[in-house]
């Protein structure tokens, strides 16, 4: 008896994620967000959607500036040192993308509850944030049915689609991360369909030799994509770092529209066994894992 | 006999002060890559704290490594002795008040502990759209500290009123706190200027150390809330010969926590000049 294949290319995700879906994005920082898969719906056109965020960088910043979101919902989207998230900026300070900027903790509680298929979950919040008065429909105040404590009850997040880069995979979803994990395993319990990319699909066998290493079981994925160096320009903790040199030539061009068109043109579309090519081929991905092994210790 | 240190920068003051504020045995989280937080934890850390547990990213009690801009995430992955999630994370850490200390900054901070990260001007239609607090909002409430360190000390960041409050520590005097489930503690700002330290809802930022050369002045003309007074305010303690070594030599060599200090217009050529020097380290030109 053989098992079934989840394994789908690239293009087969317009099989799962439709225009107008709320689509959680994994990955934290600039860590491990799935690009490859981000790169394949702009590729593809699928338009209108929400896109949830925990810690969000040029994964937001790209759907955004290629005009694929309607909506966002984000706790802190950034490109850290290398300054605000510039699409991110320009959407909503000029065009007026309507947004639910929502706190990290309920964010993540938020898709915890949607895990455990409860309308809310209470934690003593973020009382006096002005973020729970502007979005009460994130957040309620309750009263501890026990001890009359107030409570903040966090509302449930049930994304159509999750999306996640992991580092190994077996054809039956089994999805191994050695890295930052960020929100992604809540992303995928929360969420009604499930895609991860990784950096490569292996026997099951292979996964079984270390099931510590397994964070997302293979019943709780839709489809597995092989995608080496699929979270680039972001880091694949601790096998790559993210490309600094290549997020500062997106900041250059991501600065106004007209560039940022070049940009798409340039990286994204075209399929995407080119673009390994067009970031700098062979040497660049050795660079970035090499300074993925090198750490001194003190 | 402490020998202390006449050439350093300011950056170098900020870190060791920001450091003094880890007690050894503290659980210390690192959000956001933010250089000069990670300079100060990972010198406390190799000096006086070797007992703190440093967190970041996924990474649990990882080994203290020498800084870099491209590789603060793989390291502590490297170094870490358990990964986990960002749930587990605020379980085992936020939720109780198990954690110490994670500085923040923000775009504005005003006297009642208000920060604001998220926009400027009117929230529906803001001049600047900011990146957000991520689990700042939550953790300068739930954590013993409020740390705060603003390198740039101006009237621009410390406002009579923040535009938004993204988060605040809520509940500050310490029978408060402890009323609220939450241990007790200060909050603390470390800016380019002075430390300065809030301990009761209804009392005023009070500078507690003004950095060598400053004048209370000079800090109540940069500031746009009230603050406190002393008359006789003590000297922010130098950084000695060996602290400002350590950082030069072990902790920062590429200088990554001068980053924050840098104007704008300046920052992308002291980046590439960082990461070509971390390329040589590798043996890359």
């Amino acid at each position: 008896m053989t098992t079934e294949s989840k394994v789908g290319k690239l293009s087969d995700i317009t099989q799962i994620i439709k225009s107008g879906d709320q689509v959680a994005i994994g990955g934290s920082w600039l860590g491990s967000h799935p690009m490859a898969i981000i790169r394949q719906i702009i590729r593809e056109g699928i338009k209108d959607l929400t896109a949830v965020t925990v810690v969000g960088s040029i994964d937001i910043d790209m759907l955004i500036g290629a005009g694929c979101l309607k909506k966002l919902m984000f706790s802190f989207v950034s490109m850290e040192a290398f300054g605000l998230a510039p699409n991110f900026r320009r959407a909503i300070e000029k065009e007026g993308l309507p947004y639910d900027e929502i706190t990290g903790l309920a964010v993540i509680i938020g898709l915890e509850a949607g895990g455990r298929n409860v309308p809310y979950l209470p934690y003593r919040g973020p009382f006096g944030s002005d973020l729970v008065k502007y979005r009460p429909e994130f957040y309620k105040e309750v009263q501890c049915p026990f001890t009359g404590e107030t409570l903040i009850a966090a509302a449930a997040i049930t994304p159509d689609v999750a999306i996640i880069h992991g580092t190994r995979a077996d054809k039956t979803g089994n999805i191994q991360i050695e890295g930052t994990s960020g929100s992604d395993i809540e992303m995928m319990r929360a969420a009604k369909k499930r895609i991860a990319s990784v950096e490569e699909i292996v026997t099951e066998e292979e996964i079984r030799r270390n099931p510590s290493k397994t964070k997302v079981p293979g019943f709780q994925v839709d489809m597995v994509i092989e995608a080496p160096l699929g979270a680039h320009p972001c880091s694949c903790a601790p096998d790559y770092v993210f490309d600094p040199w290549h997020i500062m030539k997106y900041m250059q061009m991501a600065s106004n529209p007209e560039t940022f068109k070049q940009y798409l043109d340039e990286y994204v579309k075209k399929p995407e066994f080119e673009y390994l090519e067009a970031i700098g081929g062979m040497r660049q991905a050795a660079i970035l894992k090499r300074l993925g092994r090198e750490v001194k210790f003190l | 006999m402490t020998q202390y240190a006449t050439d350093y920068t300011v950056g170098e003051l900020m870190c060791v002060t920001l450091a003094k504020e880890i007690e050894d045995r503290d659980v210390i989280v690192l959000g956001s890559f933010t250089p000069l937080a990670y300079a100060s934890y990972i010198l406390a850390k190799i000096t006086h704290a070797p007992n703190s547990t440093l967190l970041a990213y996924a990474a649990v009690g990882f080994r203290p490594f020498q800084l870099s801009f491209i590789r603060a995430e793989t390291a502590a992955t490297r170094g870490s002795s358990l990964m986990w999630t960002m749930l587990e994370d605020l379980n085992s850490v936020h939720l109780k008040g198990r954690g110490d200390v994670e500085a923040i900054s923000s775009i504005q901070a005003d006297g009642e502990g208000n920060i604001n990260l998220s926009v400027v001007g009117d929230y529906n239609s803001p001049k600047l759209r900011g990146p957000g607090g991520a689990g700042a909002p939550e953790v300068i409430k739930m954590h013993r500290k409020m740390l705060g360190y603003f390198p740039n000390h101006s009237k621009m960041t410390f406002v009579p009123k923040v535009d938004v409050i993204t988060g605040t520590r809520y509940v500050i005097g310490a029978e408060e706190r402890i009323k609220s489930g939450y241990r007790p503690g200060p909050i603390r700002y470390i800016t380019g200027l002075c430390v300065m330290a809030k301990e009761e809802t209804h009392k005023p930022f009070k500078i507690e150390s003004l950095h060598p050369g400053v004048t209370a002045e000079q800090v109540v003309e940069n500031t746009g809330f009230k603050l406190e007074v002393p008359s006789k305010i003590p000297e922010t303690e130098k950084p000695t010969i060996e602290q400002v070594r350590l950082i030069r030599e072990e902790v920062d060599p590429y200088g990554t926590l001068e980053f924050d200090f840098k104007p704008g217009k300046e920052r992308l050529g002291y980046l590439n000049n960082i990461l070509q020097k971390e390329l040589q380290a590798i043996g890359y030109d």
